[in-house]
């Protein structure tokens, strides 16, 4: 661990979520020094109320518990207090499956989809759901899993569930410390029981991925890929924003320098920072820059900040192909909240995406 | 003139063959993981995975040393035997490639061939059916060529160069590698990806003449945020003008050499340009 006093005090403390005032004024005081919109064309323009609109406002999505449900409503304990959401008849949940909406349990922790933005009707709903995105480090019996996340994120405990086994195996045939996995489940107390292979298998270490394709020229914006979703960890649950692969190295602070290794599953943890660019070039950036992000899939975008460090997605040479094939690459792992958002479907794992930087 | 051309693929096919090989073996050898070569998820059970791959790998690497082996006289009046089994092979392979490529095409449509290595990470399209097609057609053409030798006439000479000329032109147009490796040839560096340690850019801004202009303001030794967005580094110091608390921000491009800057001052808690109004640029 590094003495604070080693640590300049503009590194960016990449959790420092709460406290988000100083990275959403870094767009204020770029666009008063570059003006509104680039010169070289390389920006987008946006104004005081588009950082504001980029940080806080969901129009989609609701986050909450289950309080109650019927048929026909769903009350869900928010941020704001007990509110309730009718249900449209086309209303479809998910808990480890596509479930009635009435089958949802009391105590559930739901994110649900408006089917108009900013209107009262709810036609998604999504309980427990969960996700694991990272390298396996240890291996008990067939099914448990150690999973390392990376160093934004921790570790995280995987069961594959038996029915879902077989599924998983032909998408993930190596199960093995070393490898990586990216699956979604249920969400349990300290475990998740994966059911749904979130992409295939990449097939090499996951410390060894392979060199992305080099660029002359300038990057290109926009830039093409795939999105995925990351559980919110420590974040707040409605938090709009995603965690971008490729932080500026020099003052994110994301590295602290490896750790020696305390038990023997950490000879299998890859830093994400330690193996090259990543699967897709992307410029780097800061907590605080803002990207307007497309999904192709439902035509909808959104003005986004990066909110925190997503190396972890370099280490995923794949390819979402929900519409089509996307281009190599994660270019974006979104909270849920903007997942969400932007008409993704959770249990989908990605959607086909493009991406402009903005700011 | 058509044996000439019967003639030139010989040669050209033992070369994409062990080409392909020792691109594999590249990126064998950089990945250090077998796995990477490896035919993708999917398409085979995973036990035949790995001995379907190194027997195709096997296949391939025979096939182009046997070409050159029996290229030449071989027992005497003709090709031979081994000559016509090994063209024979050839064809069949390429065959049993465009199959092959087909169908990993429906099933996986998001992988690339892997023909050769890393260089081949497009996903498979028509061109590279196309591309295994014509070997095919070419490898059966050599079926009963006789055995090679130099050219008799210096016409002959410049209708193999041009048949060359074409057919390298052919297989560039159907391989989506080659602009991955026109890319590679050619690379520097974008400003975007370049890693810039922070020291060089506030050296940079700190011999600036826009620094000496504000470095009166400026109230406080070390800057309060530093962050960067593509090929622009900010640099913000706490500063005092007209008896107001102000930002000034400096934007620093990343270059190495005389890094255009410019600059902005902004009253503290406000979202407009400050007492100091406008925005400046400067190379120094």
């Amino acid at each position: 661990m590094r003495h604070l006093a080693e640590i300049p005090r503009w590194c960016d403390d990449v959790t420092d979520f709460t406290g988000p005032g100083r990275f959403a004024r870094r767009s204020l005081l770029k666009a008063a020094v570059l003006g509104r919109g680039d010169e070289a064309g390389h920006l987008l323009a946006v104004t005081g109320e588009d950082i504001e609109a980029a940080a806080t406002t969901l129009v989609y999505t609701v986050t909450g518990r289950v309080l109650d449900v019927s048929p026909h409503v769903l009350v869900l304990r928010t941020e704001q207090g007990e509110q309730r959401f009718p249900l449209t008849a086309s209303a479809r949940a998910w808990r480890g499956g596509q479930i009635p909406a009435a089958a949802l349990k009391q105590g559930d922790h739901a994110i649900a989809r408006r089917q108009q933005p900013g209107g009262p009707a709810v036609d998604r709903i999504w309980a427990q759901i969960g996700r694991v995105t990272g390298t396996i480090i240890e291996r008990e019996g067939p099914a448990t899993l150690l999973v390392d996340e990376g160093p934004a994120q921790g570790r995280k405990i995987v069961i594959i569930a038996a029915e879902a086994a077989g599924r998983i195996q032909v998408r993930f045939p190596r199960l093995e410390p070393g490898y990586l996995i990216d699956v979604i489940g249920l969400k349990h107390d300290g475990f998740l029981r994966a059911l749904i292979p979130a992409t295939s298998q990449p097939p090499y270490l996951a410390g060894h991925p392979p060199a992305p394709p080099l660029v002359n020229g300038h990057v290109p914006d926009p830039v093409s890929g795939t999105a995925v979703w990351h559980e919110p960890g420590e974040e707040p649950e409605g938090l709009l924003g995603l965690a971008y692969p490729a932080l500026d190295p020099e003052t994110s602070c994301e590295r602290t320098g490896s750790a020696p290794a305390a038990c023997s599953g950490d000879l299998h943890a890859v830093d994400p920072h330690a193996t090259g660019p990543g699967c897709v070039r992307l410029p780097y950036l800061s907590v605080g820059s803002l990207l307007l992000l497309q999904n192709d899939c439902a035509e909808r975008s959104r003005l986004l900040p990066v909110t925190s460090c997503g190396a972890t997605a370099r280490l995923f040479c794949d390819r979402c192909v929900t519409c089509g094939t996307s281009r190599k690459g994660r270019i974006a792992d979104l909270t849920m909240a903007a997942f969400v958002e932007l008409g993704g479907a959770l249990e989908a794992g990605c959607f086909n995406a493009t991406m402009r930087i903005g700011g | 003139m058509l044996t000439a051309v019967r003639e030139l693929q010989i040669p050209l096919l033992a070369a994409l063959l062990l080409g392909g090989c020792a691109a594999k073996a590249w990126r064998l050898l950089r990945t250090r993981s077998l796995s990477t070569v490896l035919v993708p998820d999917g398409l085979l059970p995973l036990r035949l995975r790995r001995p379907v791959m190194m027997t195709m790998y096997a296949t391939e690497f025979t096939l182009g040393l046997g070409l050159i082996a029996t290229a030449g006289k071989v027992g005497a009046g003709g090709p031979g035997l081994p000559a016509t089994i090994v063209r024979a092979g050839t064809a069949l392979f390429f065959l049993v490639a465009m199959g092959a490529l087909n169908e990993t095409r429906q099933r996986r449509p998001d992988v690339g061939c892997g023909c050769f290595g890393e260089f081949s990470e497009t996903p498979i399209g028509w061109r590279t059916i196309t591309r295994a097609g014509v070997l095919c057609a070419a490898a059966a053409a050599t079926i009963g060529v006789p055995p090679l030798r130099m050219p008799s006439s210096p016409s002959t000479a410049e209708l193999w160069l041009a048949a060359l000329a074409f057919e390298l032109s052919l297989i560039a147009f159907l391989s989506p590698e080659v602009g991955e490796i026109l890319v590679r040839l050619g690379y520097s560096e974008p400003c975007e990806l370049r890693r810039l340690p922070v020291g060089r850019t506030l050296t940079a801004l700190h011999s600036s003449s826009q620094w000496r202009r504000y470095a009166g303001q400026v109230c406080a030794a070390a800057p309060d945020d530093v962050w960067r967005e593509g090929c622009w580094r900010f640099v913000v110091y706490p500063g005092s003008a007209h008896g107001r608390a102000v930002d000034i921000v400096f934007a620093i491009y990343l270059q190495a050499r005389r890094p255009p800057i410019r600059v902005a001052v902004l009253d503290a808690e406000a979202d407009s340009p400050g007492p100091a109004g406008a925005r400046e640029s400067v190379v120094i």
